[in-house]
Order: structure tokens, then sequence, then C-alpha cells
């Protein structure tokens, strides 16, 4: 009974040690995707909270052609694809100037870390000082003689999306920076060494050894930002409010707004449509960047 | 060439240079302005306070109400990093030790996860039917339930890397699973154990949307929350909005500091992996 016992694999890691994990799993964040897809379809709100009715594709039908909606759709693809250029090439510039190590180097990467453990409702609430009409940056730009382009970042058509892309950047590139010191320092030194036998100049060296052997860093950078930035809320929420107007309305707010208002149904429709999106776009980015990547 | 490579290096220096200030401004205005009178904290400027007003903290502590989301956010965090510890690190060894059908179908059944986006919408409906809507239960089941493709598959993959004999020998010596796993497996897998603990505290003490969306609505605030409502209320008064600001970042950095090799190892190679 012993040896038959030693070779069971199943009495070792008997099937209840996984059984709390897949039920919170399933029943608090699987469940509600179906339990979306369903309600989506249905007139599902505030007043019709227990008893929803089949509806079809109603509400995807009213969501995309409000042009509030189609926007919000366009405003995630520009902060998210604006925010991953940001913050990849900042985290990779920063990246190749902290990679190696002088006196100061662990000062800065702690400094330039730092907004990525903090909470973006700090950051937010933080900048709204410095982008205010009379906020730090217009002090400093009439302080330098520029107070022509000193003016309400965060509430004026235009610059409120780039302010928030910005301030996502600032808060995130550090991030990014690290992923890509990790890449860099992966690089065996023996490539460098070779190329600069065989007369190979810093921008060539860069081209032909670093970029192509940090690609599954890139893969890792550029798949995380581009979801990250789709799925974004908590930054545009405090500092905009998808505002002025819905200049800088994301789906995730969208989403909110619509709860809100009481109209489950089609808050529900819009958070599948994000999820669909997302889906893809994960799916397409890890099929390009995967196919790009060399061995060492 | 010598001259060349000291131009550069200045030309790196000036860069890392305004790169930091970048960083150290907004901070610094934080700080400052927390310290000020109310007209001398609306300027924005990053002088020194005329009189230091130590008084400000006094006063945000008393009104706004941040040691209460201080205990609210402490709570959630505590309680989701031990049930997402326990019982990731259980189904984590469970899957990456079971190397048959059940064991590799639950596996992709928690990966798939992380192509999903949270559905807040139907989880406010979920949890109102539960009657755990704007409970302290419903936003612990909900931030455990979301990080749980993250833990399992983190744990799986550092248990594929922990010798199979060692479970055996365990085994042999007559260990059941659980003694197996708290006394043989457990202290193998505290370095993972650690990644996970900062991950998921740091991810679930900043979060802001969960808490809007299923704790707020019952008067509950958490700490990022409690400086958002706390900012809506004094929105004239910046001195005490900085120094709500500051009280709240304070115990996040004084760990980071403390323990900045394993977060900045945690956050990103857990990102690495994910």
């Amino acid at each position: 009974m012993f040896s038959k016992k030693k070779n069971n694999i199943k009495n070792h890691y008997p099937t209840w040690l996984t059984i709390p994990a897949i039920l919170i799993y399933t029943v608090f964040f699987i469940l509600p995707v179906i339990m979306s897809i369903v309600l989506s379809t249905t007139d599902w709100n505030i007043t019709r909270l227990t008893e929803p009715s089949f509806s079809g594709i109603k509400n995807y039908a009213i969501i995309l052609s409000n042009s509030i909606f189609t926007k919000s759709i366009l405003n995630t693809l520009i902060f998210a694809t604006a925010t991953t250029i940001l913050k990849t090439l900042f985290g990779l510039i920063l990246a190749l100037a902290l990679v190696k190590s002088f006196r100061g180097n662990n000062i800065l990467r702690t400094l330039y870390y730092l907004p990525c453990v903090l909470s973006i409702v700090v950051v937010g609430v933080l900048f709204t000082a410095i982008m205010d009409y009379d906020g730090m940056l217009n002090n400093i730009l009439r302080a330098v003689g520029l107070d022509f382009i000193a003016t309400n970042w965060l509430g004026k058509y235009g610059t409120a999306m780039a302010s928030v892309i910005s301030i996502e950047s600032w808060m995130w590139s550090g991030f990014c920076m690290f992923i890509f010191i990790a890449g860099l320092q992966a690089i065996p030194q023996s490539f460098y060494e070779s190329a600069a036998i065989d007369g190979a100049s810093t921008w060539q060296k860069f081209r032909h050894i670093t970029l192509p052997l940090l690609v599954p860093s890139f893969t890792v950078v550029i798949t995380l930002n581009i979801t990250g930035g789709m799925k974004v809320f908590d930054i545009v929420y405090v500092l905009t409010n998808g505002g002025p107007g819905f200049d800088t309305q994301v789906l995730n707010t969208y989403t909110y707004r619509a709860f809100g208002l009481g109209l489950l149904g089609e808050a529900a429709a819009s958070a599948v449509v994000l999820a669909i999106i997302v889906v893809i776009i994960a799916f397409i980015i890890n099929r390009k960047l995967t196919n790009r990547e060399v061995e060492i | 060439m010598n001259k060349r490579k000291l131009k550069s290096k200045i030309l790196l220096f000036i860069m890392l240079a305004i790169v930091s200030l970048v960083y150290i401004l907004p901070i610094a205005l934080m700080v400052l302005g927390s310290f000020k009178t109310q007209s001398e904290a609306v300027r924005f400027t990053l002088t020194l306070p005329e009189n230091w007003m130590f008084s400000n903290y006094k006063h945000v502590v008393e009104t706004g109400k941040i040691f209460e989301g201080y205990f609210n956010s402490f709570v959630i965090t505590a309680s989701v990093v031990v049930l997402s510890l326990v019982f990731g690190s259980f189904a984590g060894i469970y899957v990456s030790r079971r190397n048959d059908r059940s064991g590799r179908a639950m596996y992709y059944y928690f990966i798939f996860g992380f192509t999903m986006t949270v559905q807040t919408v139907s989880t406010f409906a979920l949890l109102q039917f539960l009657n755990i809507y704007g409970s302290y239960l419903g936003v612990i089941l909900i931030f455990t339930a979301i990080r749980m493709p993250f833990t399992v598959m983190t744990f799986a993959s550092f248990v594929k890397g922990v010798p199979k004999e060692i479970d055996e020998a365990a085994v042999i010596d007559g260990c059941g699973p659980i003694r197996m796993i708290f006394s043989v497996l457990m202290p193998i897998l505290k370095p993972i154990m650690i990644t996970n603990l900062i991950i998921t505290a740091i991810s679930v003490w900043n979060n802001f949307m969960i808490p809007l969306y299923f704790f707020s609505g019952a008067g509950k605030l958490t700490i990022p929350q409690t400086v958002y409502s706390f900012y809506g209320l004094y929105a004239r008064d910046w001195q005490y909005v900085f120094a709500a600001l500051v009280l709240t970042v304070i115990p996040v950095t004084l760990l980071y500091l403390g323990l900045q090799k394993q977060i900045v190892a945690g956050m990103t190679s857990g990102a690495v992996k994910g």
C-alpha cells in the first residue's frame, strides 16, 4: 500500500489545493466576463436591475453610433500608442545612459523609478498643481520668458490629451528603463569587443548588436504598455475626468460614466468592446514581435 | 578621440541633470507646499516657506480621515496578500507538479485571465446579488481574483525549477500533502513569496478603480480615495492637499527605499514573465 501511494501523484498533490484559487478566480473574475457578454445583449439598466430582457445587439448599435463612444475608442488608441512610444523611447534612452555603473548611478535609478510605486491619484492631484494655469509649469515658463506658451494645459482642447499622455509617460518611463537595463545586461560583452575589432562605429554597434538583441525587451515593454494603455482609467479620471468636453474621454471613463447614469447594458457593452480590442492588439503584437526575436 | 569622449560625457551629464529635475521638481513642490500658508501655497513656486506651517499636517490628520483611509487600505491589502499568497501558491504548486491533463488545463485557465479586462459593471451586479457590495469582503475577493493569474503563473514557473525529488523524499519520510507543502516546499518558495507579496501589496494599496466602483459607494474610502475626496473638498487649500499627499506617499516611499532591490526586481521580473 505504501509503495502504491508513493507512485500515485494524485495523493501528493490533491485537487483541493487548487479549489479555493479556482473558485475565487472564477466567481469574481471570469463569471463577470460572461455576465458582461450576456448582459450587454439586454436592456439592463438601474431600474430593471433584476429583470433584464433580451435586446440583441441594440446596446452595441447604440454605443457604436454614439459619436462620444467612437471618440473614446479613438482617444484610447491615441493614448495607448503615444504613451507606449514615449515610455519605450525614454526608457531606452535612460537605460543606455544608466546601464554602465558610475557614481550616483543608483541614486538616479531610484529617483526615476520612484513614481512607479506611488498611487496614480497622488501623481494626478500633484500634476493638477503643476499644469494649472497658475501652476508650477507656467510659473517656470514665465520666469524664463516663454510666457506665450503658458496655457491652461489640462483645460484646453488639444493640450489636455497631450498633458495626460506626458504625465503617464513621466510616471512609467523608469519602469521601462529597468526592463531595458536587464535586457542590455544580458547581451554578451564579447559581441561588442569583436565588433570593435572589425572597426564598427558606435551607431553600427547599436544598430546591429544592441537593437536586435533587445527585441525580447521591446516585446515585453510594448505589449505591457499598449494593453495597459488601453485599460487606462485612474490617471484620466483624476486629471481631466474625460474633459474638456469629451476631449480625453477613454473607454474606461466612458464605461464609468454610463455606469453612473445607470445605463448598465451600455456600460457592459462598452466594457466588452474594450476587452475585445485589448485581446486583438495583444495577440497581434506578440505575433509580430516574437517573430523578430533572435537567439543568442 | 578623448576629446569626443569628454564631450559626450558632458552631454550625458547635462541630459541626466535635466531629466532628474523633471522628477525632483514635482516632489519638491509637494513637500515645500505642504509647509506653506494658503496664499503662499497656491502660488505654486519652489521657494522655501516663509513660515513653516507644521499645523497643516495637524489639520489634515484631524479633518482628512487619513488614518481611517490607512486602516481601510491596510485591512484590504493585508487580506488580499494573505489570500492570494496561500491560495495562489497552492494552485501554483498543483498546476506545475500535476503534469497531467487537469494540471495543464487549469494552468491555461489561469493564464487566460491575463488577456481579460476587469468587468466592473457586471461585477457590481454580482456583488449586489451576493449582498457584499461595499463590504471589505467583496473588495478583497475581487482583488484576490484579479491577482490570481499572475500569482499562480509566477509560483508555477518557480516550482518547476525546484527538483521533484525533494517532494518525493518528504513523502517517503511520511509527510502528507499539507506538511510537505508547509515544511518542505514553502521555505524553498520564499523568494517568489516575497516578490508576490511586494507586487500584490503595492498594486492593491495604490489601486483606485476597484474601490471607486465597489467600496466608496458605501462611504468607505481607501487611502488613494481619501486623498481624492480631500482634494475635492479643499480644492483651493493647496497647503492641506499637499500635506495629505505627503502623508499618503510616506509609507510606500519608505518601503520602496528600504526594499528597493526586491521591489524593482519583483515588479520588472514579474512584468517580463507576464
